[in-house]
């Protein structure tokens, strides 16, 4: 525990340090990497899914966390599958430590990313993945953009941050267009309730009523009435 | 070990060039008992922002579940945040430190859980990052400042839908059942009032002085 402390700790102050050269290096404001570890159970799969709309950029990068743990000899091997809501499959590779997939969406749903240990993993403990997941506004590239509109620095700033604001006036719309969806859907569900109360009272007394038709004729033949 | 470190190094200098001013989208993961999900914040004082929602759950009565809990813990161990029992909340807090921060989703019951959560470290340069870095103007400041303000934005945003997933989900179900548990209750009735008829019939089948013995 203490060993993977001072570890980390080297781990983090070089980081630090190529922070900074990054920033010396380019002249843009500070780059920060938001992907999220996820840990990978021994046994069974980790799946992440999130729902996306149709025509969007979807980016990922994926690699195995390196432990510094003396007793792992080799890195832990996984397998990563990824697929559309209609079942289909958009990535699919067995037996990497590393990898990345993008692919525009073109149909609207949940989509899932799944990842699994490999076979051949028999120590008992599961692997931490760094998962860098980007849709929409955050999978632009920006370097392009730059590039064809010779734009640098404070410019290309404020360029991302109109961009943020088209996306955020997007996503505005399609919570819109949702909740009118919701909307009907509500409406049609209160309207059904109505109809189907009436109508249950209705075939209450239509069986009450065969019931008797049915019981006086059966009655009449039998002779007993 | 020493290559290893080298290329987690190299690793981390490619991610950070390839992703300058990344985002993550809000993912969902299913929690059966307890999922922890990791961030790496790059700079003490940075502000972690975030939000999640259980938004598919298939509890027959929704009074039954008693939400979930959420915990924080900061990279020396202490718990930085914790919310017991909701169905989806809004946290935020200043990190105390740079490091590695935990964020577990624990569910009391063994009913799975779907959360979709969504987390974002903010850092705006303050005067001791521009005293270091010549590149950096003032404007970079406000600019930064301008950028969290609309990530905030998208952030509420994220959470709204969220939350609308989550509605929609029980809208669904609800036009469902109505439909299928009122078509059920009048093919139920008729069978009663059948077995009603069958059994009236069978009392009246053997001739009435017989019973009178």
């Amino acid at each position: 525990m203490a060993q993977n402390l001072t570890s980390r700790g080297r781990a983090v102050c070089s980081v630090l340090v190529l922070v900074v050269l990054v920033l010396f290096l380019t002249t843009n404001l500070v780059p920060v990497t938001e992907a999220i570890w996820l840990t990978i159970p021994t046994s069974g799969t980790k799946c992440v899914s999130e729902e996306i709309q149709n025509h969007v950029v979807v980016l990922a990068d994926y690699y195995v966390v390196v432990d510094e743990a003396p007793q792992q000899y080799r890195t832990p091997t996984i397998s990563v599958k990824v697929t559309s809501p209609y079942g289909n499959n958009l990535h699919h590779v067995e037996n990497v430590t590393h990898g990345q997939f993008a692919f525009t969406t073109t149909e609207s749903g949940s989509y899932l990313a799944c990842f699994w240990l490999d076979g051949e993993h028999q120590e008992g403990v599961g692997a931490t993945l760094n998962l860098d997941w980007r849709s929409g506004i955050a999978a632009r590239d920006w370097d392009s953009v730059a590039k064809k509109q010779k734009v640098e620095g404070v410019e290309l700033e404020l360029i991302k941050l109109e961009g943020a604001v088209q996306a955020i006036h997007d996503n505005l719309n399609y919570l819109k267009d949702r909740e009118a969806e919701m909307r009907q859907v509500s409406e049609s569900t209160n309207s059904k309730v109505a109809w189907l109360s009436i109508m249950s009272l209705g075939v209450c007394i239509v069986v009450s009523a065969l019931q008797l038709w049915h019981l006086k004729t059966y009655f009449r033949k039998k002779k007993l009435i | 070990m020493e290559v290893r470190s080298e290329k987690k190094m190299w690793m981390v200098l490619v991610m950070v060039t390839l992703s300058l001013v990344g985002k993550i989208s809000s993912l969902s993961v299913t929690v059966n008992e307890l999922e922890c999900v990791y961030e790496y914040v790059l700079y003490e004082g940075d502000t972690v922002s975030g939000n999640f929602v259980v938004v598919d759950h298939d509890i027959f009565w929704s009074s039954d579940h008693p939400g979930i809990d959420f915990t924080v813990t900061s990279p020396a161990g202490n718990v930085v945040q914790t919310l017991k029992g909701v169905s989806g909340d809004k946290f935020d807090f200043k990190a105390p430190r740079s490091g590695m921060y935990k964020f577990c989703f624990h569910n009391p019951y063994s009913t799975p859980e779907t959360v979709s959560f969504y987390i974002h470290v903010g850092h705006i340069p303050n005067e001791h990052d521009l005293a270091k870095d010549e590149h950096l103007d003032p404007v970079n400041v406000k600019i930064a400042e301008l950028r969290e303000a609309l990530e905030s934005v998208t952030a509420e945003q994220k959470y709204l839908k969220a939350r609308d997933t989550r509605h929609r989900h029980t809208n669904e179900s609800t036009q469902k059942r109505v439909i299928f548990y009122t078509l059920g209750e009048y093919l139920l009735l008729s069978i009663a009032s059948g077995l009603q008829v069958i059994y009236i019939r069978q009392l009246f089948s053997k001739s009435v002085g017989y019973n009178r013995v």
